[in-house]
């Protein structure tokens, strides 16, 4: 069913309305955000193909439920159930033999081996974890909120949020997001637990209100024409300052939900879209990331929405080349190619970088009508600036002998919600403030981020794979690997410029040039090897976690250079290889034996946690 | 047809980068630049007493030593180039332009100089930054490039002239050669050419791989003979045009011609289009931005992504095929170049689907020459295209 006209017009007429009471309430100071306009644009949903739409899907549960081997699956359950009870009767076992100064131990402090909750063939952990009293209570009131908090971002509208898992399979994969939270905390207590889940708390605030934005202007479902008139879709990584001159529009980072940030929640995610732009031919050695996007273009599993896109040359010559293919699945779409020049070093070549994104603004302003405020982004880079200053002093506190904040939260928090939010979210400033009140806090204490695990100072450099984001909790918590840094995270820290117009244009290509990934693949080859002993040593980091994307040509060229660095200077480099999106071609198991291998043969290491150094979690998300 | 007079010497020229006529050069007090890439304008590296040697590795045997330094999913026509330099097959260039264009062959030259695969005092590696457009800021920045990484560097560290009036001089000696083979590549648009596509290739290469002043005499024998050369009688099975990544080896363009087609057209790099147009200069503007517009205008490189060249580069295709009276087109790609890699999965359905053109589409080695796998698609793609032309009979 489509609304008629005059409904429209009187919908149209109170989002107006809304529209000019936002203004004022932002002029008062006190903006809400994401801009309650956003949120009011009124669906047109087409309800007669949501129909048909729902009956297909129908049909497709059908025939699976048909399918399905019913019997086998029951047998399956019982025999889970059989090792469940065999598990707890085990553990109950184990706590009465443990002495009382143990109990305790456990009671306080939580268990200290992590791999039996791996169980093989199972998606998730056979349960959750027990971190002691107070860690395991907190864990489940941050659970109960994480909760809450999707629940009632998805309730802002419903039916278009929830219509998505009909037509969209990576949908679903949101649904174990929670599961995500606790595999980036795992084995983290007090301290560690509390930044952490304050982190990823807003990491999933992001994703879920974008989620809803997504289903909102889809055409296939909520098709809010009001909304998509606002929307500028953005190309893969490429990040949202621009936007900050553009208050009244909303900037979505277009691939960055459907493909992207889901294949670090599910690892499976991106096998289908994989699979389907190779069949239509494209070669299988180029990078992941763009070959995803563009598969999901093919099988149609990118909404349909917004007035504009941004493509981008970032960060990778794959990624220059995914843009033809959405030109092509919807050739209707006005797209500006925003594209900075690869040798940013030379200052010559950010005035052009300057004038592409002038091109950029006023492309956006002939497409939208909206018109770039300076005063609108020179306040959000204000706010972007103290986010930097708050980032910074995290690198210092880790730097020191008592590093705190440790684990995929860090890396995942500062990727999402500071570079490529870049501050337009005031809410995020005060995360930034809590986690570094309880940072300052611990590192005053001397408190150790990993309870009795630490042993090595790690620093992890190229492009980790997305199916196993929470790696450096793993080399945490199996070999007391504690990693400090991640190449990913060490991009643009200039304080930018808030008073000059032009010169902040000059930062603000500075910036771009050197957003994740780019600032260290692209440039010449110092900014990946010189620049990572510079970070070695800064860091005095004692393992190296090298990883190699083995599509990933910018960083592959340079093997054999780190290797001859590597050995000049005698250090521990562990090589660890990944595709990126598809665990088939080198599992995580795969992965972690690379670590093992080399800590027991080159650094003849005990590990702290023996029940990890081998357990099968390849099904698992 | 009978054998053209120099063509086993143009076979012999392609035989080592460091031919007999850039020795000649060298001998004469010559500078040699080398280059790769069409985003570097091929005159800027003729002028005053330099001259252009567009780089190759004939004869590349095992690549183990580049593929240790930049592993073995990389393109490999730049770790066969790397390997020949740190071999020091390239010991004779003065200096080498190097564009960012691709992150590959960008490793390449950065290699070239960690490496120190030459040892000449003043020898030069540079690296100038190419746009993924063409709007007016693309071209003030591509001119500055030029101005700043390239000819200053050419004049500062080689003493070369680098004046508007050298930059002329070199245009015109350049388009001398484009004049000659652009007149042998219209021969190719007889319904049964003079030439086949195996000997334009060759004579192409020679263009781009020895000094323009030495091999004129030689293309100008050979276009006077061509005049006079009689075709055999029968008709080439399927006329076809190659469209893609880098191809330096004739043998390629053999394997498909011994499989019964006529290579007609070659919009590969390496290839005369883009590449052998003749540069219009006016007297009213300095060359440089003439040239730098000239470049980018014709560029087909698949790395430009603005909407206007990703619809130019169609379009060249299917006019190049309609000019050339073509049957199909070969879309080919070097194995894991990624911006043809992408352009090729793509554009060979649009090709096909929208333009009605029948296509192979193909990936290949760098030494592709013994490939038992792409001889016999492209016999299947010869018979192909002959049983749509009998089709296309029996409608009639």
């Amino acid at each position: 069913m489509v609304l008629s006209t005059e409904i429209l017009g009187i919908k149209n007429a109170l989002a107006e309305k809304m529209e000019i009471k936002a203004k004022k309430a932002a002029a008062q100071g006190k903006p809400k955000y994401p801009n309650p306009v956003f949120w009011r644009c009124k669906d047109n949903m087409d309800w007669k193909a949501q129909g048909e739409n729902l009956k297909e899907v129908g049909k497709i549960c059908v025939d699976m439920f048909k399918e399905a081997d019913i019997k086998g699956f029951c047998m399956k359950q019982v025999g889970r159930c059989k090792n469940d009870a065999a598990r707890v009767a085990l553990e109950v076992k184990q706590g009465i033999e443990m002495s009382p100064e143990e109990r305790k131990e456990v009671f306080l402090y939580g268990e200290r081996t992590l791999g039996k909750l791996y169980r093989k063939g199972d998606m998730v952990p056979v349960r959750r974890e027990w971190r002691g009293a107070a860690d395991t209570a907190y864990d489940f009131y941050r659970w109960g909120k994480m909760w809450l908090m999707l629940l009632t971002t998805f309730s802002r509208d419903l039916i278009p949020a929830l219509n998505s898992t009909f037509y969209y399979r990576w949908m679903i994969s949101y649904f174990c997001c929670v599961g995500f939270m606790d595999k980036n905390t795992s084995g983290q207590k007090g301290s560690a637990l509390k930044m952490s889940h304050l982190m990823t708390y807003d990491i999933f605030r992001y994703v879920a209100e974008n989620l809803v934005f997504l289903a909102k202007g889809d055409k296939k479902n909520g098709n809010s024409s009001q909304l998509n008139k606002k929307v500028v879709l953005f190309d893969e990584m490429t990040m949202g300052q621009i936007m900050a001159g553009f208050p009244d529009l909303l900037g979505i980072p277009y691939q960055l939900m459907p493909v992207f940030l889901v294949s670090e929640i599910d690892q499976l995610t991106c096998v289908p879209y994989i699979d389907a732009v190779e069949s239509f031919g494209l070669p299988a050695d180029t990078c992941p990331v763009p070959s995803s996007e563009c598969g999901a273009l093919v099988i149609d599993a990118l909404p349909h929405m917004g007035s504009c896109f941004i493509s981008s040359s970032m960060p990778c010559d794959g990624s220059t080349m995914a843009s033809s293919y959405m030109s092509r699945r919807f050739p209707d779409l006005p797209v500006y190619h925003l594209t900075f020049p690869v040798r940013y070093e030379d200052e010559e070549t950010t005035r052009y970088a300057v004038d592409d994104i002038k091109g950029c603004i006023k492309f956006v302003e002939d497409v939208t009508g909206a018109k770039w405020s300076w005063d609108a982004y020179f306040k959000q880079m204000k706010r972007f600036n103290e986010e930097t200053a708050y980032e910074l002093q995290k690198w210092e506190v880790n730097k020191t002998d008592y590093p705190q904040i440790i684990g995929p939260s860090y890396e995942l928090f500062r990727k999402w919600n500071y570079e490529m939010d870049g501050g337009a979210d005031p809410r995020v400033i005060k995360t930034f403030e809590k986690v570094n009140d309880i940072m300052m806090k611990a590192y005053e204490k001397r408190e150790q981020a990993w309870r009795n695990k630490m042993r090595y100072r790690g620093i992890v450099w190229s492009c980790p794979a997305h199916y196993y984001a929470n790696f450096s909790n793993w080399l945490a918590n199996c070999w007391g690997i504690d990693i400090l840094v991640e190449m990913e995270s060490l991009n643009f820290t200039k304080v930018l410029e808030t008073e000059d117009k032009e010169e902040a244009l000059m930062d603000l290509a500075r910036l771009y040039e050197r957003m994740v990934m780019r600032r260290h693949t692209n440039g010449g080859y110092r900014n990946v090897v010189d620049e990572m002993w510079r970070q070695v040593e800064d860091w005095r980091a004692e393992i190296i976690i090298m990883y190699q994307n083995v599509a990933c040509k910018n960083m592959a060229t340079l093997q054999g250079v780190l290797d001859d660095t590597c050995r000049d200077r005698n250090a521990h480099m562990i090589w660890i290889e990944h595709d990126l999106m598809d665990p088939r071609t080198v599992s995580r198991k795969t992965m972690r034996d690379k670590v093992n291998e080399y800590m027991r043969t080159v650094m003849h290491a005990e590990p702290v946690d023996p029940t990890l150094v081998d357990f099968d979690d390849e099904l698992g998300m | 047809m009978k054998d053209l007079k120099h063509l086993i010497y143009f076979e012999s020229l392609l035989d080592n980068a460091d031919n007999e006529l850039v020795e000649q050069a060298k001998k004469d007090g010559k500078l040699i630049m080398g280059y790769t890439c069409y985003h570097i304008p091929e005159v800027l590296l003729n002028v005053d007493n330099c001259v252009s040697v567009r780089l190759r590795a004939p004869r590349t045997g095992s690549i183990d030593i580049s593929t240790y330094y930049m592993s073995n999913y990389v393109c490999e026509y730049a770790r066969a180039l790397l390997e020949r330099a740190i071999e020091g097959g390239f010991q004779f260039l003065d200096g080498l332009a190097g564009v960012d264009a691709c992150s590959m062959m960008n490793r390449f030259y950065e290699h070239f100089g960690i490496l120190k695969c030459n040892t000449k005092e003043n020898f030069f590696v540079t690296h100038l930054d190419v746009p993924y457009k063409t709007e007016d800021f693309s071209f003030n920045h591509m001119q500055r490039q030029l101005e700043v990484r390239l000819l200053d560097v050419m004049h500062d560290k080689l003493g070369v002239d680098v004046s508007d009036a050298q930059i002329r001089k070199a245009v015109a000696e350049h388009n001398e050669v484009c004049k000659i083979m652009q007149e042998i590549s219209e021969m190719r648009k007889a319904d049964n050419p003079v030439i086949t596509g195996y000997e334009f290739h060759v004579l192409n290469l020679v263009t781009y791989t020895c000094p323009k002043y030495l091999i004129l005499p030689y293309l100008k024998e050979t276009l006077a003979e061509l005049k006079k050369r009689k075709p055999d009688e029968k008709l080439p099975r399927a006329r076809v045009g190659i469209v893609g990544s880098e191809i330096d080896d004739p043998e390629f363009t053999k394997m498909i011609e011994d499989a019964g087609a006529r290579v007609v057209f070659d919009r590969h790099c390496f290839g005369s289009i883009p590449g052998r147009e003749v540069i219009e200069l006016t007297d009213d503007e300095d060359a440089l931005p003439q040239i730098v517009r000239h470049y980018m205008r014709t560029s087909e490189c698949a790395r430009y992504i603005a909407d206007e060249k990703v619809q130019q580069r169609r379009d060249t295709a299917d006019r190049l095929a309609k000019e050339f009276h073509a049957d199909g087109i070969i879309y080919e790609q070097m194995k894991y170049c990624d911006f043809w890699g992408f352009e090729r999965a793509l554009v060979s359905h649009v090709m096909a689907e929208e333009y009605g053109w029948p296509v192979l589409s193909i990936d290949r080695l760098y030494n592709a020459k013994g490939s038992g796998q792409l001889r016999t698609r492209f016999q299947a793609f010869v018979e192909s295209l002959e049983i749509k032309k009998i089709q296309k009979g029996g409608k009639k």
